[in-house]
């Protein structure tokens, strides 16, 4: 299916929450350079699948996988890799905007930061080109040293992303990027997708329907923990193979 | 340029392109007609496969542009009026084609004084104007050309309603080429129907930009509506 | 009279009773007050803020008693800090939720309603007796240390509770480890509320007699205390030891080094409360 390379993938994922069996057998290649999106009802699963990417789950009690999750052919889950290393590769964007309580210029270098580079110019030059890739420098430029908690919702969200910029990933996951945002910022965050997607790798779990369709190059159905359907969006929009997913995307239920 | 634009911009594209391939059929029908060049008539044959397949292509992209991007306002008139317009050019491409395999039929070039008689140079005339004139409409609008055309389509299907009775008068005359005057009115029933096509197509660029409905609207109504605007 | 009649009669007649209960507690502190400040206010002066204790009413000062009850402040915080911040911290974010962490977290919670004369007696047996530190500033500092951790480690988790999880999720998703994570980003942001605990904590400790009496602190200290192993005494002390005398002006003394008290205590909790706002000010999520 994939003309370019496969950049993440998952083999017959398993994973669970303590007893419960919240992934069923999860195969899927996602693209390099290309959008992915999950779509499929609430607690189908897409948003534990999009946190294994990342092992965002690590830190719940209980939560376990099986199989194997393959970021450039190498097993994520193997024990010889730091997490804190595929974190860099591997960068996260949130549901709500959580910019931290500092400036916009401690929000965009913090990653950096943590990373032990301290040269003052190196990291201005790093929040500049972030910052411009999101098309916010513009707006904040004369207030990098003001509290990041006074920008708009969809400016911090856009923040954010900029945030997971800076740190130089190849893939990016977003967990429902606009659901707390109105409807331009949403534009914003979706024209930047599209304009991300030249060099990054982009997962996004939407519950939106038609943004999937107006961002995604490829889309994954979840129902109760299984994977129904992937394929290209335009497929899976004009003719879904699977009952399921047709009612699912065409709002009978779900 | 907002993604959503990128991809009108695209459809659009296609559209323009498969538009000159069926402005070249309909010129070439006219070559061919007047110099019963058969080499250039098979041409135009086989330029509808092409023409057939951007249909496809297009009527596809229109079909993904509506489920994925679910457009509203203005981007959804234009894409419904680009799924008719698409119809519309193609019919138009099929004339064409048909008028090509007619003149492989025929046994030389159209006679002259008969083409002038019947009008039929006239209609050929008129019809690549209002076509040219629409392509011109859809890339950079305005009401006055737009409301132009159609009335140009007056003038042909007068044409049309006298032709009548000047191919009888010929065929009368010259019992002989009855044949003759059977394809000619042939031809003249296709040229207006090019006519009707071409004014489809200018009242979706109408309806795209406007947002007005003015297909099927009487006459009357039509004449009211550009007194109106003047 | 109708059903809701009856019902908006019951609300008034609690209304009423709400605003009696209120007053009741506030009548009595304000009788309090205004006695003491009638009694004591007269006899503040720069010479009893500066005088050593001495026999005669009319000579005594509370230069030691204050200058122990801030050695008392300074150490007790340099103890209890680190210990009842890192025991939160540890509770709150890196302890695995199970039966251990559970039966901590109960007898915490326990341990900060034990009366503070326990404390007293645990801090005699251990500090004073078995690690011979004597009735020193050491102990008495170590002893209210133990007293006062059980509020710092409350208020530490509440305060690192508060932090959203979205602030841990976005610096885990950048790199950071868990120390850099609580570091950076969690104790920054739960810090106004960890200060305010300690104070208010710090506020107690600074009214307590009882565990300090217990470890030996003397009511006469003629010298101010100069190293953390020298005798002491504190402010509570001294007004206990006013107020047992028959003589009545060393019961203006007393009301004199209760408003001093009062004072301390007032401002401590005015800087929480500041800082409280402050925080709230500056971070909203």
């Amino acid at each position: 299916m994939a003309k370019n390379n496969i950049k993440l993938e998952a083999k017959n994922l398993n994973a669970y929450y303590g007893d419960f069996k919240a992934l069923k057998d999860i195969t899927i290649s996602m693209e390099e350079k290309a959008v992915t999106a999950f779509i499929g009802p609430s607690g189908c699963g897409k948003s534990t699948f999009l946190r294994t990417l990342n092992r965002m789950n690590d830190y719940i009690d209980g939560f376990r996988t099986e199989g194997d999750i393959l970021l450039d052919g190498k097993d994520i889950y193997d024990k010889n890799i730091r997490v804190d290393e595929l974190r860099k590769e591997v960068g996260m964007v949130f549901q709500k905007p959580n910019p931290f309580p500092k400036t916009i210029f401690e929000n965009v270098v913090y990653g950096l930061k943590i990373q032990g580079i301290k040269n003052k110019a190196h990291l201005e030059e790093a929040a500049e080109k972030s910052l411009r890739q999101t098309a916010l420098w513009e707006e904040v430029k004369d207030k990098m040293h003001k509290s990041a908690l006074a920008l708009s919702g969809g400016q911090q969200q856009r923040l954010c992303i900029a945030r997971a910029l800076a740190i130089s990933p190849s893939v990016i996951l977003m967990d429902e990027p606009t659901s707390a945002l109105d409807p331009i910022s949403t534009a914003k965050i979706e024209e930047l997708i599209y304009e991300l997607k030249n060099d990054y790798t982009i997962v996004i779990v939407t519950h939106n329907m038609q943004q999937a369709g107006r961002v995604s190059d490829n889309t994954a159905f979840f129902y109760m923990g299984e994977l129904i359907e992937f394929g290209k969006t335009k497929t899976i929009f004009t003719s879904p193979s699977n009952d399921r997913t047709q009612n699912y995307i065409t709002g009978r239920f779900g | 340029m907002s993604h959503i634009d990128k991809e009108l911009k695209q459809i659009q594209e296609k559209l323009l392109e498969m538009w000159d391939l069926v402005e070249y059929q309909l010129i070439s029908s006219r070559e061919a007609l007047l110099h019963h060049d058969l080499v250039l008539a098979e041409r135009v044959v086989k330029l509808g496969k092409k023409v057939n397949r951007y249909d496809t292509k297009i009527d596809r992209q229109c079909e993904n542009f509506f489920a994925l991007f679910t457009p509203v306002a203005v981007d959804l008139r234009q894409i419904l009026a680009t799924i008719k317009i698409n119809a519309n050019l193609e019919r138009i491409g099929d004339t064409a084609e048909g008028i090509c395999r007619i003149v492989k039929k025929l046994n030389g070039p159209l006679s002259e004084p008969l083409a002038q008689e019947s009008r039929l140079l006239e209609m050929y005339d008129i019809t690549l104007v209002m076509l040219a004139d629409a392509r011109k409409v859809l890339t950079n609008y305005d009401a006055d050309t737009a409301h132009a055309i159609l009335k140009q389509d007056k003038v042909i299907n007068k044409i049309y309603r006298k032709s009548d009775k000047t191919l009888v008068d010929f065929m009368h005359q010259n019992p002989a080429n009855v044949a003759t005057g059977l394809q000619l009115y042939t031809l003249i029933k296709k040229m207006e129907r090019v006519g009707d096509q071409i004014t489809n197509i200018t009242e979706e660029i109408i309806f795209y930009h406007d947002a007005k409905m003015i297909k099927h609207r009487s006459d009357k109504k039509k004449k009211n509506r550009n007194k109106d605007d003047n | 009279m109708t059903n809701s009649d009856k019902n908006r009669l019951k609300d008034k007649a609690f209304q009423v009773f709400g605003i009696f209960c209120t007053l009741i507690g506030l009548v009595v502190l304000a009788v309090f007050l205004i006695d003491i400040l009638i009694k004591g206010l007269g006899r503040i002066d720069w010479e009893f803020l500066t005088s050593l204790p001495s026999r005669r009413a009319a000579r005594a000062g509370i230069l030691t008693a204050w200058a122990g009850t801030l050695w008392i402040l300074v150490l007790t915080t340099i103890i209890a800090f680190p210990l009842g911040v890192s025991a939160g911290v540890y509770l709150e974010e890196y302890a695995r939720k199970n039966r251990l962490s559970n039966f901590l977290e109960i007898n915490i919670s326990n341990l900060a309603g034990v009366p503070s004369i326990i404390y007293g007696l645990l801090g005699m047996e251990i500090f004073v007796r078995q690690m011979g530190l004597g009735g020193s500033l050491l102990s008495g500092a170590l002893t209210l240390s133990l007293l006062i951790l059980p509020i710092i480690i409350v208020t530490t988790r509440e305060a690192i509770k508060a932090v959203p999880g979205s602030i841990r999720d976005g610096s885990y998703a950048l790199g950071a480890s868990k120390w850099q994570t609580v570091w950076n980003q969690v104790l920054p942001a739960s810090f106004g509320g960890i200060l305010t605990g300690i104070i208010l904590a710090l506020s107690r400790a600074v009214g307590e007699a009882a565990p300090l009496i217990v470890i030996g602190a003397l009511a006469y200290v003629p010298f101010i205390p100069s190293s953390p192993l020298d005798e002491f005494t504190v402010l509570p002390i001294q007004i206990f030891n006013w107020t047992s005398r028959p003589q009545e002006a060393f019961l203006i003394n007393a009301a004199a080094a209760i408003i001093m008290l009062l004072f301390i205590t007032f401002l401590l909790n005015g800087i929480a409360v500041y800082l409280r706002n402050k925080q709230q000010k500056k971070i909203k999520w």
